[in-house]
């Protein structure tokens, strides 16, 4: 079985990262921040990314404590990591994607935790606010959970999170024609997904 | 592939993006608080000085130029960020800090879990030694269990993540003389003047006996002080006091080989 090419190991992760510098990209003013030692700045990071990531980690877990724990987690791990880089080598980092890297690892992570928890253990969904838009998000992210992994992450990244190719690929390391081809493969099968729920729907 | 019936899923899932929002907003605070170290300044004999945080207490402590010079020196020595302290986090620390800064005896709880165990004994050493005194290395070095170590404590003070809060300004050459410091040995002559030491009276002669009690102590000693000047007796080491007949004083326990 092949591996995902964004595997668990973030120290991978970060060195591939490294290996993309060839100092054409421009750089991310909150990179040089960080590394000039701006106290401000991992508060800005935070407060930059969280709510975007908060969204990926709640479509994969479908637990907004759960969630919020990945996230948390996820930062933590990033700042330890770029707490130990050299100014030089900080200053060069694309940290959207790189954020995202480590969350989609995280997330999946703990997904993989909780499935070897029997399932009655899990409560589903919190309780709070069962209104119908709540039910129409967990259709939604229900139908998701059925794709493939890639196809799903694809999808996701793209359609959810609202990335352009370029950064889908800078976080997943696939090629571009390879995620298109994941992203539109995951559509059709999602538009079955649906139209089966709806015949379902339908019958009740 | 543009069959129009994918964009329902598209739509769908756009929809589903602008209503999935962590439910308490962006917890700011809390992720830093796990995710970096909180630092906040205060003014002190040096000047100001920023003042990092780890779990158990003050960790890092440093007359730096701006927060900026600051934060790059924490993350070059230490691997982590900092972060503005938030409200009431570490307020008591905050206070704590400012009045021990300021002369006050406080006890003020540090963090040097990144430190080995010897320089963990080095430092505690030194942090006892009272404000208005002053001991050499070697003393230092057989207080900390390793008699001899003396260029090894000079080594642990250089790199004293926590200069002030434990006072390395207050331990001097084994002739008495003051020698160097982290932050320039003008500030070294500086510091220990303001807490009422005067290091040319210690230079060279860093022993004091005296004749009506027999017993030789540190110049600084709170016993030498009390001895009355025709009666003092100065001696450049404890060995040429003890061949002229003196002990060691019990309370600040000089080395007899020095």
């Amino acid at each position: 079985m092949r591996n995902f090419p964004y595997g668990p190991v973030v120290v991978r992760v970060v060195e591939t990262e490294a290996s993309k510098l060839d100092g054409t990209a421009e750089f991310d003013p909150l990179a040089v921040r960080l590394a000039e030692g701006d106290p401000q700045a991992p508060g800005s990071l935070v407060k930059r990314h969280y709510a975007e990531l908060y969204r990926y980690a709640f479509s994969v877990l479908r637990e907004e404590r759960a969630a919020e724990d990945a996230v948390q987690d996820a930062f933590e791990r990033a700042f330890s990591a770029l707490g130990r880089y050299s100014e030089r080598r900080l200053r060069a980092m694309r940290l959207r994607p790189w954020m995202y890297r480590i969350t989609l690892n995280v997330a999946r992570n703990r997904l993989r935790q909780r499935r070897e928890v029997p399932l009655e253990e899990i409560s589903a969904v919190d309780s709070a606010g069962h209104d119908e838009q709540r039910e129409g998000v967990m259709d939604a992210l229900g139908a998701l959970g059925k794709l493939p992994e890639r196809q799903r992450v694809a999808v996701t990244l793209r359609y959810l999170q609202d990335l352009p190719y370029a950064e889908i690929c800078s976080v997943t390391g696939w090629p571009e024609g390879s995620a298109k081809t994941l992203v539109r493969r995951g559509l059709m099968r999602l538009r079955k997904i649906m139209a089966i729920e709806d015949t379902r729907g339908d019958r009740r | 592939m543009n069959e129009p019936s994918v964009e329902r899923p598209i739509l769908l899932l756009r929809e589903t993006a602008a209503r999935i929002a962590p439910v308490r907003g962006t917890p700011v605070d809390e992720v830093l608080a796990g995710a970096t170290d909180s630092f906040f300044a205060a003014e002190s004999p040096l000047g100001t000085v920023y003042v990092a945080v780890g779990q158990e207490g003050v960790r890092y402590l440093d007359p730096a130029d701006s927060e900026e010079d600051f934060a790059r020196r924490y993350r070059r020595r230490f691997g982590r960020f900092v972060s503005p302290a938030q409200g009431d986090e570490v307020a008591g620390l905050a206070e704590k800090v400012a009045s021990a800064l300021a002369g006050e005896r406080v006890d003020v709880p540090l963090d040097l879990s990144r430190a080995t165990p010897f320089q963990r004994r080095v430092l505690h050493v030194v942090k006892g030694i009272a404000r208005g005194e002053v001991r050499p290395y070697v003393w230092v070095a057989r207080e900390a269990g390793t008699p001899g170590a003396s260029r090894a404590v000079g080594n642990v003070m250089a790199n004293n993540p926590v200069p002030l809060l434990v006072p390395c300004h207050r331990v001097v050459r084994n002739d008495g003389s003051t020698g160097s410091y982290a932050f320039g040995s003008g500030e070294k002559v500086r510091l220990l003047r303001g807490e009422g030491v005067e290091p040319e009276e210690i230079s060279g002669s860093p022993y004091v006996a005296t004749p009506t009690t027999g017993i030789v102590c540190h110049a600084t000693c709170r016993n030498a002080r009390r001895i009355q000047p025709y009666n003092r007796r100065a001696f450049r080491s404890v060995r040429s006091a003890v061949e002229a007949g003196y002990r060691p004083c019990k309370v600040c326990r000089p080395v007899a080989a020095a």
